[in-house]
């Protein structure tokens, strides 16, 4: 059972792949969601009054109890860092040229956070607890995609 | 049998549609309120969470399971998914058995969830890597594949009418015709439309295949004691059972599926049923596939081998007939969102043994039903029974009948158009590229086929010549003993003659796919046949190995370019 290997280049190995794509439709409260972003600029989230969470971006369902749920609430513009990363590597391993920046925020109103870039945060070292604010792409570049929100910036420092 | 009863108490589902608006999260959200709804329980009540769903290449997410459990309402409870392919529906049924019979849980709840329509360009794609990446998937296989060998060799042996299969299939269709949820119900169709559809992967067609579908459907479980504070109609789970053939399907005899026999003998014999084609009155047995429904009514032991086709052209499988066998309309009317639709079958014997199927519901009290699934390498069977109790007060008082099922309403299908139109809409390709080690076994055999020979592997105790080889015997469970050099001569065993690929693009010539049992040996292997006219291809047929030119061997199944028509010298 244990061969050992006398002619190393005679371990066979069979390139291959799995040739399947996917186009992810957004459902129900996804197109709410991303409807309201490409038109009116408008971050929205879903609240469940009953478990007292507001979820972002919107949700059919409140997962905690069951409830159904609409895409009532209007969130932000402004935000708090709750927890952020810089990477340095691409997917391949390779150094960037300029670090990305992911930051989490708990836009205002919301309890649950989203994840998007914070947007040049230049040389002072970000901070948890930050605020910040969405900056969103110009309405005419808009498509209805969570691209349509360019990132967090640092909010100017008055509004604190 | 030890632990406490168990019985069903709820059940709901969606809509089945061939792409739904909704995401998978909002289709088990859908059906699992609906279940609990049936009942008039909330998520509190759960004490935990049974998922299944079938490949995570459908959604294209990892761990579907956890992307799915919000959905299903596994947030912050003790939740698992299990995946045992087309078998996952009814599993998921039996995993709910053994969570609440354990006396871990009162009360469970389990969602069964499909979204297919997310796999591009089509959702057969999903299934390419249940073929074996090296000796397999070199020959461009097709999940239909599987099926048409299949059926080719289970209507030879017996000599079967075509006809006789495909009134299953309109059976099916137009008893979907009474279900709310159905996808493809249809009253009016007759035996001459499903032969006059399209031959895909001959002896399929296209009316012999369920569609492909999104839907999500959710039943609600308790314990004796919760069974009963819960509802006065609880559905038993009297017996449960589950098998598993051999991965190396071109080892088998594709006729009878004796892995749903054996399951079905031990949910039998878990339940006290003794003489099943008295005691089981309504069936809901696995039918992606016309034929695969009579082949799975045989493995339940409900007909005798080969005899089932003449039961459905007979109209004892009818929703009026002897036997009743999927009145839902399966998998072939309602529709096949795979893992979805096996737990529709314990949903719809739920609605018929509570005298709740409206429409759908078979005449006189049927107190005891069997459902069925099957699946990955047509090697899986999972059988589930369920009953009332005979006799009792809960089933002799001539329960009101419900016109309406009243549990199956969520889900907005969406057209082409709007598939193709939906904001917020993401492509994606997973891209994803492998390189796999043959192994030792397949290895030696890769060398052997450049070198010109097939070679086997003997295991001495079970005296059988393995083909393809492994270094174990899966039977004794112990390390085979020698190589053998075989013929390459074999046997047709089945065959397929196949007009369309993996993704459904027509083949102008069509492939001739075959399993050839391989002389010397007890196995055989999937290749292709060449040399030979589709019509003149027996099963039977002695066949040779054409091997490609010694300079472009390279140690591939490929390197035996076909087998032909055996030439006697």
């Amino acid at each position: 059972m244990r061969e050992k290997i006398a002619r190393p280049d005679d371990v066979r190995r069979w390139p291959g792949d799995f040739p399947v794509a996917h186009r992810y439709t957004p459902g129900v409260a996804g197109e709410a969601f991303f409807t309201a972003l490409r038109d009116r600029g408008a971050i929205l989230g879903s609240r469940c009054e009953r478990c007292a969470y507001t979820y972002v971006p919107a949700r059919l369902f409140c997962e905690r109890c069951f409830a159904e749920l609409d895409a009532g609430v209007e969130l932000g513009p402004g935000g708090t860092l709750v927890s952020f990363t810089i990477g340095f590597a691409g997917l391949e391993g390779e150094p960037l040229d300029r670090p990305v920046t992911l930051g989490l925020v708990r836009l205002d109103g919301a309890d649950a956070v989203l994840l998007h870039h914070v947007l040049d945060p230049g040389d002072e070292p970000l901070e948890i607890g930050e605020r910040v604010e969405v900056v969103l792409r110009p309405p005419e570049e808009r498509t209805g995609s969570i691209l349509d929100i360019q990132g967090f910036a640092l909010a100017e420092t008055e509004s604190e | 049998m030890s632990g406490t009863r168990v019985a069903v108490v709820g059940a709901g589902m969606t809509r089945f549609m061939r792409r739904a608006q909704e995401t998978g999260k909002e289709l088990a959200w859908e059906a699992a309120r609906a279940a609990l709804d049936s009942c008039q329980l909330t998520l509190a009540d759960m004490d935990a969470v049974c998922l299944t769903s079938a490949p995570d290449a459908f959604d294209g997410v990892h761990m579907k399971g956890e992307y799915l459990s919000d959905g299903a309402g596994g947030f912050g409870k003790p939740f698992i998914r299990t995946y045992v392919g087309g078998g996952s529906g009814v599993f998921t049924a039996i995993q709910g058995w053994y969570t609440v019979a354990s006396g871990m849980f009162d009360v469970a709840l389990l969602v069964a969830e499909e979204k297919m329509s997310s796999t591009q360009p089509h959702p057969q794609g999903a299934f390419l890597t249940i073929f074996d990446n090296i000796l397999e998937r070199p020959l461009g296989p097709n999940l239909l594949w599987i099926f048409a060998l299949e059926m080719n060799r289970y209507m030879s042996a017996y000599g079967l009418d075509k006809r006789d299969i495909a009134s299953v299939a309109v059976k099916n269709k137009r008893n979907a015709a009474g279900h709310p949820a159905a996808l493809l119900g249809q009253a009016d169709i007759t035996v001459d439309d499903v032969l006059a559809s399209e031959v895909l992967a001959w002896p399929v067609q296209r009316l012999d295949v369920s569609p492909i579908s999104d839907g999500a459907v959710a039943v609600v479980v308790a314990s004796e004691d919760a069974a009963k504070r819960i509802t006065d109609r609880p559905v038993w789970i009297e017996g449960v059972g589950w098998n598993l053939d051999t991965t190396y399907w071109t080892n088998r005899d594709l006729v009878y599926p004796e892995y749903v026999e054996n399951a079905a003998r031990m949910a039998y014999d878990m339940a006290g049923v003794k003489e099943p084609r008295k005691e089981i009155h309504v069936v809901e047995p696995y039918d992606p596939f016309d034929y695969k429904e009579l082949h799975h009514l045989e493995g339940l032991l409900l007909f005798d081998k080969g005899k089932a086709p003449e039961a459905a052209r007979d109209g004892v499988l009818d929703r009026d007939g002897d036997l009743p066998s999927c009145p839902s309309g399966g998998l072939l009317g309602v529709g096949n969102p795979i893992a979805a639709a096996g737990l529709m079958k314990i949903a719809e014997l739920f609605w018929q043994l509570r005298g709740e199927a409206g429409a759908r519901q078979v005449p006189g009290t049927p107190e005891r039903g069997v459902a069925q699934a099957w699946g990955d390498l047509m090697q899986v069977g999972t059988v589930v029974v369920m009953g009332t109790e005979v006799g009792s007060a809960t089933t002799a008082t001539g329960l009101p009948v419900v016109q309406t099922p009243p549990y199956t309403t969520g889900g907005h299908p969406l057209s082409d158009a709007e598939f193709r139109s939906a904001v917020g809409a993401v492509d994606h390709r997973l891209g994803a590229k492998y390189s796999w080690d043959a192994g030792v076994a397949v290895g030696r055999f890769l060398d052997g086929l450049r070198g010109g020979k097939i070679l086997g592997r003997e295991c001495r105790r079970c005296e059988r010549v393995l083909v393809p080889p492994r270094m174990f015997c899966e039977r004794c469970f112990r390390e085979t003993d020698a190589w053998i050099e075989v013929e390459h001569t074999g046997t047709v065993q089945t065959y397929s003659i196949c007009h369309v690929s993996w993704d459904m693009q027509p083949l102008d010539p069509p492939e001739i796919p075959a399993v050839v049992a391989v002389d010397g040996s007890d196995g055989g292997f999937l290749h292709m046949l060449g040399e030979v006219e589709p019509d003149e291809v027996r099963i039977g047929m002695e066949v040779e190995a054409v091997w490609k030119p010694v300079g472009e061997r390279i140690g591939s199944i490929l390197d035996i370019a076909h087998f032909r028509p055996r030439r006697h010298a």
